[in-house]
């Protein structure tokens, strides 16, 4: 239960991880649709090198958090800082930049359906022209890996998966991690993965960050908005 | 306070609803259209993306319009007959078939039907790519999803209605033929020198003109409508038929309008 690859990673990850410099800022993220505010005060830090685990219920504003980071969508108000450089303010060009450095694993898997699984690997690289097949999932993941990004944003890469394929993804996030120093933010309600994954978790709760810690430190908390996530 | 704070922030709001959102429609619209007209500026040019989405247009509706095209002028062919006889002009009935179908018929019928079947498949296929975040994938891939998926579809339909209403006029004009035929002794040479002998440049040009117009309008509502499309399975729904529905109306605006331009120019 929870065995990491193995011990002496865990060590360096955690040790690079205290004198690592952070990637991400995000600081009194507010973001809303017309009445409906979900993003009213979040904060959050992605250090270099470093796995953060974002928890929180369906419609919470999880998806909407990570396409802020990429400049998908405006947020009215607070910052998020990539490489010291605040998302808002980048030119289109800039930001083209930015999102070179960053791959993105969406929810949907956003696979384009009118190309093979090889030609959805091209157009990463930038080329174009059938049909993708249940690994869905996979092939979205491999379609952003193949540009070696140093940020990766998963979308909940695990759900709707069977355990055992929900695993080999959980140990390729680590792996990215270990051999590419690749720092990642990963959405997820899936707490084997959690647990696998996270150097850091993040508890979003009514469009703020309500606890933030490792999953042992989480696992311990007594309040039961928390504590729900666990069981 | 709430309700005041609204009335200063939108000062059209004693207006009906249904008429706010139209105005507001036709801005976004016309917004996304002048997008399409900067985009189509700067390279990148995605040729093999238009190529492609030509060949899926011409190819998916050229079924559909031979068949409608030659029904229509059959019929019209055939309902016509009478009345011209009744007036002892059964000759000219070449002649009035030809202008009928090459200067409205043709154009009109070919477009709504395209507005119906390409209109719609490209309203749910941006809307699912939409929905299914393929454009946000492009968008962060640095792929310009406008101009990859919207510029060449709106290109593609600009080139080949004009192509389908050629086509279509030609099969609708040997429909015709085949009603003349059915009733008296004409042949095939006699009557389309007859067609051609009565067509003049000013019934040809300005119908060719006006069906780049009628394409462009239907590669535009159709990706104005898909690429704005909400979320959900429904959302990919209602941006089709919306698609089709506002497409069929510009198609008749573009008509009218097209009319009084050549009656302008002189050209009727
Ligand atoms: N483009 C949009 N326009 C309007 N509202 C939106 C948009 N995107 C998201 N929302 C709203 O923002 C809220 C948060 O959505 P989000 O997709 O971030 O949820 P989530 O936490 O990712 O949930 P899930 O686990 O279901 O993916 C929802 O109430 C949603 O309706
Ligand atoms: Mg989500």
């Amino acid at each position: 239960m929870g065995t990491r690859v193995d011990n002496t990673s865990v060590l360096e990850a955690k040790l690079q991880h205290v004198i690592a410099e952070p990637i991400i800022e995000i600081k009194h993220l507010v973001k809303s649709f017309g009445e409906n505010k979900v993003l009213k005060d979040f904060n959050l830090t992605l250090h270099s090198g470093e796995n953060v685990v974002v928890l929180g219920k369906s419609g919470c504003g999880k998806s909407v958090l990570i396409k802020c980071i990429v400049g998908l969508l405006k947020y009215e108000g607070g910052s998020i800082e990539v490489y010291g450089n605040e998302v808002a303010t980048l030119s289109q060009k800039q930001l083209d930049e930015l999102r070179a450095k960053i791959g993105f694993v969406f929810q949907s898997s956003a696979l384009y359906d009118s190309m093979t699984v090889c030609e959805n690997l091209e157009f990463a690289l930038r080329r174009h022209g059938k049909k993708f097949s249940k690994k869905g999932k996979r092939i979205g993941l491999a379609r952003s890996l193949v540009l070696k990004p140093q940020i990766m944003l998963y979308d909940e890469p695990t759900t709707g998966l069977d355990p055992i394929t929900a695993r080999e993804i959980s140990n390729l996030m680590l792996n990215m991690q270990l051999k590419y120093r690749t720092s990642s933010i990963i959405i997820s309600h899936d707490m084997h993965c959690a647990q696998m994954t996270a150097d850091k978790m993040a508890v979003m709760i009514d469009g703020i960050c309500y606890a933030e810690g490792t999953f042992d430190e989480l696992n311990k908390i007594q309040d039961p908005k928390v504590k729900a996530f666990f069981e | 306070m709430k309700n005041k704070q609204v009335t200063s922030k939108e000062p059209f709001s004693w207006m009906p609803k249904e008429v706010i959102a139209f105005f507001k429609e036709t801005g976004e619209l016309t917004s996304f259209g002048t997008r399409f007209f900067r985009e189509i500026l700067f390279p990148p040019y995605e040729f093999k993306e238009v190529i492609r989405q030509c060949y899926q247009i011409g190819n998916k509706s050229l079924g559909l319009v031979g068949v409608t095209a030659f029904i229509i002028g059959l019929v019209l062919a055939l309902q016509s007959r009478p009345t011209l006889v009744d007036f002892g002009a059964e000759a000219w009935l070449p002649k009035m078939v030809g202008v009928s179908i090459i200067r409205e018929i043709g154009p009109v019928i070919t477009a709504l039907i395209c507005a119906g079947k390409i209109g719609s498949s490209i309203g749910a296929e941006l809307g699912s790519m939409r929905v299914t975040e393929q454009i946000d994938a492009m968008e962060v891939s640095g792929t310009n999803p406008f101009k990859y998926i919207v510029v060449s579809r709106i290109i593609a339909t600009t080139l080949m209605i004009p192509v389908l209403v050629v086509i279509g006029d030609a099969i609708a004009l040997y429909g015709a033929f085949l009603a003349v035929k059915m009733k008296g002794a004409v042949s095939f040479t006699l009557y389309f020198h007859q067609v051609f002998e009565s067509l003049e440049y000013s019934d040809v040009m300005p119908s060719f003109i006006k069906s780049f117009f009628f394409g462009f309008a239907i590669g535009l509502v159709g990706c104005f409508k898909g690429y704005f499309s909400k979320k959900g399975t429904e959302g990919v729904g209602k941006s089709a038929n919306s698609a089709v529905v506002v497409a069929s109306l510009l198609i008749f605006i573009i008509d009218l309008i097209a009319v009084q331009v050549t009656g302008f120019l002189g050209l009727i």
